[in-house]
């Protein structure tokens, strides 16, 4: 058995918008464990991102609010300690790689500066000495230690999302966040910054939670892989698990909408709808108004947590057998 | 950056030639004769004829133009139609009161409305913010003659704490730069807070918290530089306000700058020393905001990679 680094439990965050309550993110735990790379999957508006900020605490308030959970990094929740204990944390032991490279670095301050000041910040070391080992974690990324003194705007996006990564890792952290961090690049930037992330994420043993809309990255990257739909993960598994036995509906959809090199297909299967409102989530399982196998039940009443095999959980009535054989007993059509 | 600079300053050239256009015409279209003036009621016809000749008055307007547009170029703005004097010093004589009220106003400015607009700013729809925002709305409102009389009635007259008016040392600054520069602050302030407010909400703010900076290292380091363009462009034009603005608060508190200098001059119709300190005030104003233009490339490293 692997060790837990990080155990997310029942988190749920909130931003409030004129008035209205939006749930972004609802009851969701999940763990990393040590040296492992959780993939986490969904649509933009899924809460994915919001999660990411949760763990660090960095949700804007207000609007955003943690309402509940807690969050078990290093025997502390981090949820609960202090603010100075955070931003130890902060940087350090977590670091967070962001989406858009173009707008993440500082434009008024050079990025060997903008590395070091995370270094100088964490490591008991001179400013000297930081900027010295901000131009060795450039080479580590490929950038050549004397562009240090560079500004960013003098960069490409898969350079500063380089950069990004340097300034992420450069404290060894013991789990990296990364949201999105390809998303904002070309295909074949893509597959080098995505190589270079998880090289050095070998190298230096790091935990990793990659957010990401795309199945293909997960599949490269990630040992486990969670599904979030409006703000609930709805199937988690490892990486096998879920890409020979996709479970739930939404995972199924996911799976149909990706292209087939193998299969001559006139059209792709998109999943019908749209992402609901997240002020207006569905009742019982929110998937159920784009559900092509939904259920009476899946309108009235919330699916639990239902273990597969392995580590393999999924939410949905469809592997409840109290629903199901509910179902056969009383022969109503499966289909409503 | 040299090249800049020298592009600017040679941009000097139409801006001035613009503005001696327009006050030439100016003090061409205002009524009353500057010889006669000069000469008192009584002069007879003739002494006013001739004293027109001398002036140069009898000349088609183009060549008076032209006269004055070289004698700018060789830094001779004439001389006064009061005293004879040259008008150039006069200026030299007038504009370090001016410029010391003008500097202090602004120092009064930058002072109150830089640090109330950051706070205002990080701590958005507070009572703090609600209270500075109804603060510069006063504070923009108050037309600057009026709170000069309010300053004196109440810190000089009832309070006794400060002179009522007249130039010397530190204590006769103060009323007058409050009075001028409570305006500026109030603009400062706005443009402070909403500036911040869009840089607080970017992205690499929360890359910098994302490392475990202290919330004051993120404003202070990370935003406000980001934030200071718009300010300091405020800050550049309303020198230009204050300049103004001098001109009456000098008049309230007796202050011998180059304003009051300059009124009495357009009473007199003294010509050649309004149209000399006028030129002279737009140059003042111009450069300012070429300094306004230099600080940016400090400031932001994409501006000065478009300056090369």
């Amino acid at each position: 058995m692997k060790e837990v680094l990080i155990e997310v439990k029942d988190l749920s965050v909130q931003y409030t918008s004129e008035g209205k309550e939006i749930k972004a993110v609802n009851n969701i735990s999940f763990q990393v464990n040590k040296g492992e790379t959780l993939g986490i999957v969904g649509e933009t508006g899924a809460g994915k991102t919001t999660t990411a900020l949760a763990i660090m605490r960095l949700i804007q308030t207000p609007p955003g609010k943690i309402r509940n959970g807690s969050v078990q990094f290093d025997g502390k929740d981090l949820l609960q300690e202090k603010e100075s204990v955070l931003r130890k944390v902060r940087g350090n032991k977590i670091s967070m790689i962001f989406q858009d490279p173009m707008t993440s670095l500082n434009p008024v301050y050079t990025v060997g500066d903008q590395i070091a000041e995370v270094i100088w910040l964490h490591e008991k070391v001179s400013k000297t000495e930081a900027r010295k080992k901000a131009g060795s974690i450039l080479e580590l990324v490929g950038i050549p230690a004397e562009r240090g003194s560079e500004y960013p705007h003098e960069f490409s996006g898969g350079m500063k999302q380089r950069v990004g990564i340097a300034i992420a890792l450069a404290c060894n952290p013991q789990l990296l966040i990364a949201d999105e961090p390809t998303t904002a690049l070309d295909v074949t930037i893509q597959a080098q910054v995505l190589r270079l992330m998880t090289n050095l994420k070998e190298k230096l043993n790091t935990s990793m939670i990659l957010i990401t809309h795309d199945l293909g990255v997960v599949s490269e990257v990630c040992d486990k892989v969670a599904i979030m739909y409006a703000g609930e993960i709805v199937e988690y598994g490892t990486l096998e698990e879920i890409f020979r036995n996709p479970s739930h509906p939404y995972t199924q959809g996911l799976f149909n909408s990706i292209p087939n090199m193998n299969k001559k297909v006139r059209r792709l299967t998109p999943i019908v709808g749209l992402m609901p409102d997240p002020t207006e989530i569905p009742s019982g399982c929110s998937f159920h108004p784009r559900c092509p196998k939904a259920m009476k039940e899946c309108k009235s009443m919330k699916p639990g947590n239902i273990q597969l095999n392995g580590e393999h959980k999924v939410s949905c009535h469809l592997f409840d057998e109290t629903v199901v054989r509910g179902r056969v007993e009383t022969n109503e059509p499966s289909t409503p | 950056m040299f090249r800049f600079v020298m592009k600017r300053l040679l941009m000097l050239i139409p801006v001035l030639i613009g503005v001696s256009l327009i006050v030439f015409t100016l003090m061409q279209l205002t009524p009353g004769d500057p010889a006669q003036i000069m000469l008192g009621p009584q002069a007879s016809q003739e002494d006013i004829e001739n004293m027109r000749e001398q002036m140069g008055l009898n000349e088609p307007i183009y060549v008076q133009y032209f006269k004055f547009l070289f004698g700018i170029v060789t830094l001779d703005f004439g001389r006064s139609i009061q005293d004879g004097q040259a008008v150039i010093t006069k200026i030299f004589e007038h504009l370090p009161a001016t410029l010391k009220l003008t500097f202090a106003a602004m120092v009064v400015a930058i002072a109150i409305g830089v640090p109330v607009g950051i706070i205002s700013a990080t701590r958005q729809y507070s009572f703090f913010d609600h209270t500075s925002t109804i603060g510069a709305l006063v504070g923009f409102s108050m037309p600057n003659y009026w709170l000069s009389l309010m300053l004196i009635i109440i810190f000089a007259v009832n309070l006794n704490w400060l002179p009522v008016s007249g130039y010397g040392g530190m204590v006769f600054l103060i009323l007058p730069a409050i009075a001028l520069g409570t305006q500026t602050a109030a603009v400062i302030m706005r443009m402070t807070r909403s500036s911040m407010l869009e840089v607080l909400r970017s992205d690499y703010i929360r890359t910098a918290r994302a490392k475990g900076l202290t919330e004051r290292a993120v404003i202070y380091v990370h935003a406000l530089k980001n934030a200071l363009i718009p300010i300091i462009t405020v800050v550049g034009l309303q020198v230009g306000v204050l300049l103004e603005g001098a001109i009456l608060t000098e008049a309230v508190f007796s202050w011998p700058g180059i304003g009051r200098f300059m009124v009495d001059a357009i009473r007199a119709k003294d010509f050649p020393v309004v149209q000399g300190s006028v030129l002279f005030i737009a140059f003042l104003f111009v450069m300012v905001n070429l300094l306004v233009d230099v600080l940016y490339a400090y400031i932001d490293p994409r501006i000065k990679a478009q300056y090369k």
